[in-house]
């Protein structure tokens, strides 16, 4: 959707690398298993420097989400909508972005399941994606 | 009752002796410089001091505004004893005058000004540009996204908070609308013209939950304070108003390891310390200024702060218990919602007026405490806020 890049940073950019191969991962602290995103050198569980990138399953449930309608970017038309998403691996791990489906979309609801895609991001700088999540429609 | 130690030390023993204000406008025209030293000077005028006898400087900007280093050579305070130029937003507004209550509780210092200066309208808006906050590692995986301002951020904090109280939009409304009748009555504020709930509901979505009227208003002004020891301010001009208690808390990062729960804000946490401080209990207040950079911020920290149960808020407002005349008036000079964004400061300020008992027609009787707050640290922030009591 949006061809804004992210500023990829020394703690960042492995997770950044991962995500344009399609691999949505967290930091694991190797000592407690605590998970934790963005990348941070400790873990605030038990102190440990010593962690691990690790694949989550992608998944999760919308905490929030909102609808801009008034741009507030000029490279990302409004209106839009970007959702706050719970991933499913720990209740604190929290993270934005966007959403697949249209703006409006009467789906959208709190505790909804997510499942994440990967959107490729064009042009110049390392390769990177940017996350969209769709809604798990139930089997019923 | 109250408990030993922690911020009970600082307990009644420092005052805000004096307050100023500059104009509030859309565009100052002049410097946050100029904005700054018009607000100090007010304040010194308001307690009968002069710049010299300031030793002491404290503010707290985000890259938006003068040093305070700046301002303490303007004043010509060449033995600066105490100085302290917090980065921060609306979080720290509160940690600022509390660190300078420290410094004189100490005695690092005698007279120490705070102040907040912004010409947040007319040359560095925070609201509308999807400028990245400095020092910000976490903007890069907001902005690609298109998710980046204030306005947004909080919405998002916004819709969990009204889905898991079963707020409406008529619920939020009500602020406003209380809030504008009380800017009705200060000369001061931006935007003096009743609200209806037509208009509220009628205003333009910005980023949908929050609508026009859930947002403050960007604005060009500075507020000063002078704090000073509680003996030497009752020589002073004013009713010394007391710093009774002050506390400082954490916040919710936006991501993980932190708060899971982004309907109940770190002002949950801090408020038994802040109460302990001050050796009182939330139905002490008589008057509440609380951070209203949008909406549904003040009904959340009438819950956080203790005031109101939670999910009581609605009828509370509905009551009228909010208002002039109620219970527990809330905001009464109109917040930063109608009287201006002057990022936390100006609650400060409203508050030490209250408690003076010059607030003119829109004054609490008989207001002996008031709790006034900062933004209770949502968006990588912190939480601060103060229990101020009159003296006597
Ligand atoms: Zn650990």
């Amino acid at each position: 959707m949006s061809p804004v890049r992210p500023v990829v940073d020394r703690d960042s950019a492995e997770w950044w690398a991962l995500l344009a191969t399609g691999v949505l991962a967290f930091q694991r602290c190797s000592r407690c298993l605590l998970w934790r995103w963005p990348a941070r050198a400790l873990c605030n569980g038990c102190g440990s420097l010593a962690w691990r990138w690790e694949p989550a399953s992608g998944t999760g449930e919308i905490v929030s989400w909102i609808v801009t309608r008034h741009a507030f970017l000029p490279d990302v038309p409004a209106p839009y909508a970007v959702l706050s998403v719970r991933a499913a691996e720990q209740p604190d791990l929290l993270l934005p972005g966007a959403y697949a489906g249209p703006p409006d979309d009467p789906r959208l609801a709190i505790g909804a399941p997510v499942t994440a895609e990967f959107v490729p991001l064009t042009g110049e700088g390392a390769p990177a994606a940017l996350l969209r999540w769709s809604i798990i429609q139930s089997s019923a | 009752m109250a408990q030993s130690g922690g911020g009970a030390v600082l307990r009644d023993r420092t005052a805000v002796a004096g307050v100023g204000w500059t104009e509030y406008t859309k565009n100052s025209g002049v410097s946050t410089l100029a904005l700054a030293l018009r607000a100090v000077r007010a304040a010194l005028d308001d307690a009968g001091l002069e710049h010299s006898d300031v030793d002491g400087v404290a503010c707290h900007r985000v890259g938006d505004s003068a040093s305070a280093v700046l301002v303490a050579h303007v004043l010509g305070i060449r033995d600066l004893r105490f100085h302290l130029d917090m980065f921060g937003g609306g979080g720290t507004s509160h940690q600022v005058v509390a660190q300078a209550a420290l410094a004189v509780a100490s005695g690092i210092a005698d007279t120490v000004v705070c102040w907040r200066a912004v010409n947040a309208r007319s040359e560095f808006r925070m609201g509308g540009t999807g400028r990245a906050a400095p020092d910000a590692p976490e903007f890069q995986y907001q902005l690609p996204y298109g998710y980046a301002t204030p306005p947004q951020q909080f919405a998002m904090l916004d819709r969990a908070w009204r889905h898991a109280r079963g707020a409406t939009a008529e619920d939020l409304g009500r602020v406003a609308i209380a809030q504008r009748a009380h800017a009705a009555l200060n000369d001061r504020a931006m935007m003096r013209k009743p609200l209806t709930m037509d208009e509220y509901l009628s205003s333009r979505l910005i980023a949908d939950p929050l609508r026009l009227y859930d947002c403050c208003l960007e604005t060009d002004a500075a507020v000063a304070l002078v704090v000073t020891g509680a003996e030497r301010a009752r020589d002073l001009r004013q009713t010394p108003v007391l710093v009774s208690g002050a506390a400082t808390g954490g916040g919710h990062t936006l991501f993980s390891n932190g708060r899971a729960d982004p309907t109940v804000s770190a002002a949950a946490d801090l408020a038994p310390r802040l109460y302990a401080a001050a050796g009182i209990g939330p139905e002490t207040v008589d008057v509440a200024e609380l951070y209203d950079a949008f909406t549904f911020l003040v009904p959340l920290q009438l819950e956080d702060y203790g005031l109101v149960p939670r999910g009581e808020t609605g009828g509370f407002y509905a009551d009228g218990h909010a208002s002039l005349g109620g219970r527990l008036p809330v905001n009464t000079h109109g917040g930063h919602l109608s009287e201006g964004y002057v990022h936390g400061l100006n609650h400060v300020a409203e508050a030490v007026t209250q408690l003076r008992g010059t607030a003119g027609e829109r004054q609490v009787p008989g207001a002996e405490v008031a709790l006034t707050t900062g933004q209770p640290g949502y968006v990588g922030g912190t939480s601060s806020a103060l229990v101020l009591r009159r003296d006597g």
